[in-house]
């Protein structure tokens, strides 16, 4: 049977030749990406239109936000003391002079490194979460139930999850900071014999870092339940693929932030220069 | 009224490949008040039947009637209204997995009315009474056994007092007794309500016991629609077939 499946699936891609697989690919990341574009134009609809249910977003926050912080706060931790122990060790080489070391680090964090590491981490967390919760009430008929109740999955399983994310992700952002400040801080410390009074030094922060590093928190609040969200609810199959759509979540969500970054971060350099 | 006019679905393969033809030129009419019982092989499209009358996928081609408005015409927000008409029993009971089985069962008027809570929660008991679940309001569903998952199902779907009730395979997976009993409750509900009910089985001895017509489905089509009288002693070989389950023949 799988040989027949495999020769199939040859046959076929032998008719379409490459630029018709690239064009069938093309055609897939289109339909995709207008899909998902729906989601998100229906989640910001339901968020002001649609109908809560009592409790609902502050269970979301629970499960999004309480239930990492452990996770989040462990693999911050590691990171900036990583961050600031490898960029000592640079720094040593050029100039061993280490009185800007947390100033330097701390704009970084607060720029871009606390938002993006913390969202990437809170991809795998809770966009795998939300993708397997919603895909395996796909795939029991649980989404069709709502649908019968005139209940719209977009408004009663993505519009909750976004609305805690949001909240949730920019104050578990801003505690990933300050844990990775804090490790790094620790680090230079004992690596480097910084003092914390000269390794906690916010000199170089302004405006502009705090905006695009806010802007940057928000965006992934909304952009990690969006798109896991997205691939819950495009599941088909068993299990097989609920599994599958977990694997696409994590991707795709962490694929939406590293392009959000560039973004707001090409944006912040064009509206912040300096 | 449900009529059914030339319906066709395919699906296309998630990994690409030929449609995978699942409905094929079916037309059906479902009188009023009539429990309507769809039987055929596995695969034959059934389920995806019932899931276009509600409005939950949409077919290729054909039109379906309820009451006079065209299902595969409406939008998502037309539809939502026009689901007030309808109760559903899904294959896998899709009850949800979060909430209490009252909350369950309570979920349809929650959503679909304004009633207030205490007339909710009245409803809630009298429907658990009459499936036989008193006392059962506060479990969660991974708590029941299957036959108690499929009584909560039967009471969130005729909780609204719907005119339509569609279920899928209410019996699959149980043991005699519990078929048997969950038929007679269908069919008393369905002679109580007088509501319009079309029932998916592969339980034949049982789902012939209840229903007033049935139709047989074989490839995506329609191949039988009579009284269950003539299904019973229909002379077509497939009909025959599968509801005298014979293993000679061309099925």
């Amino acid at each position: 049977m799988s040989n027949q499946v495999g020769t199939l699936e040859k046959q076929e891609h032998e008719e379409l030749g490459p630029v018709g697989l690239l064009g069938a690919a093309a055609i897939d990341l289109y339909i995709g990406g207008r899909e998902l574009y729906s989601v998100f134009v229906r989640t910001l609809f339901y968020t002001f239109r649609g109908r809560r249910d009592k409790g609902a977003v502050l269970h979301q926050m629970y499960e999004i936000g309480n239930r990492s912080v452990f996770f989040i706060s462990t693999t911050m931790g590691f990171l900036g003391m990583i961050l600031v122990y490898q960029s000592g060790l640079q720094a040593k080489r050029v100039v061993p002079e280490f009185t800007m070391l947390g100033a330097t680090y701390l704009e970084l964090l607060v720029r871009d490194f606390a938002a993006s590491l913390g969202a990437l981490m809170l991809a795998t967390r809770v966009g795998a979460g939300i993708a397997a919760e919603i895909g395996s009430m796909v795939v029991t008929e649980q989404v069709d139930a709502l649908r019968m109740c005139a209940a719209d999955p977009i408004d009663f399983l993505i519009v909750p999850r976004f609305l805690a994310s949001m909240v949730m992700t920019f104050c578990l952002i801003i505690w990933a900071g300050t844990v990775a400040f804090v490790a790094g801080g620790l680090t230079a410390y004992a690596a480097f014999d910084v003092p914390l009074q000269t390794f906690f030094n916010m000199a170089l922060v302004d405006v502009g870092d705090l905006s695009i590093g806010l802007a940057k928190c928000l965006a992934y609040g909304a952009a990690i339940p969006i798109v896991s969200g997205y691939c819950g609810l495009s599941t088909f199959g068993g299990s097989e693929g609920v599994g599958w759509a977990t694997t696409r979540a994590v991707v795709n969500t962490s694929l939406a932030i590293i392009i959000l970054n560039f973004f707001i971060s090409g944006a912040g350099f064009l509206i912040f220069p300096g | 009224m449900i009529s059914i006019q030339s319906v066709s679905k395919a699906f296309r393969p998630a990994g690409g490949g030929p449609p995978n033809q699942v409905l094929e030129g079916v037309s059906l009419d479902v009188p009023a008040s009539c429990l309507y019982g769809l039987i055929g092989p596995g695969a034959s499209g059934k389920s995806v039947l019932l899931k276009m009358i509600v409005g939950l996928l949409k077919p290729d081609a054909g039109s379906i009637l309820v009451d006079g408005a065209d299902v595969t015409q409406a939008s998502e927000l037309d539809l939502q209204k026009m689901r007030l008409k309808f109760g559903m029993l899904f294959q896998n009971n899709a009850l949800f997995d979060h909430m209490t089985v009252g909350d369950n069962i309570a979920f349809p008027l929650r959503r679909l009315t304004d009633l207030p809570e205490d007339q909710i929660k009245s409803r809630v008991m009298e429907r658990l009474a009459h499936v036989a679940l008193t006392g059962f309001e506060g479990r969660l569903p991974a708590g029941l056994s299957g036959g108690q998952k499929k009584r909560v199902g039967v009471a969130r779907a005729t909780i609204t007092k719907a005119p339509i009730v569609l279920y899928d395979e209410p019996a699959a997976g149980l043991d005699p007794v519990t078929s048997q009993k969950i038929f007679e409750l269908l069919r008393e509900e369905q002679r109580a309500s007088g509501a319009t009910v079309i029932m998916v089985s592969s339980d034949l001895d049982r789902l012939l016991t209840v229903t007033d017509r049935v139709g047989m489905m074989y490839r995506g089509r329609l191949i039988f629609d009579g009284t269950t009288h003539e299904a019973k002693t229909s002379t077509e070989p497939r009909v025959r077939q599968f509801v005298h389950g014979l293993t000679e023949g061309p099925l």
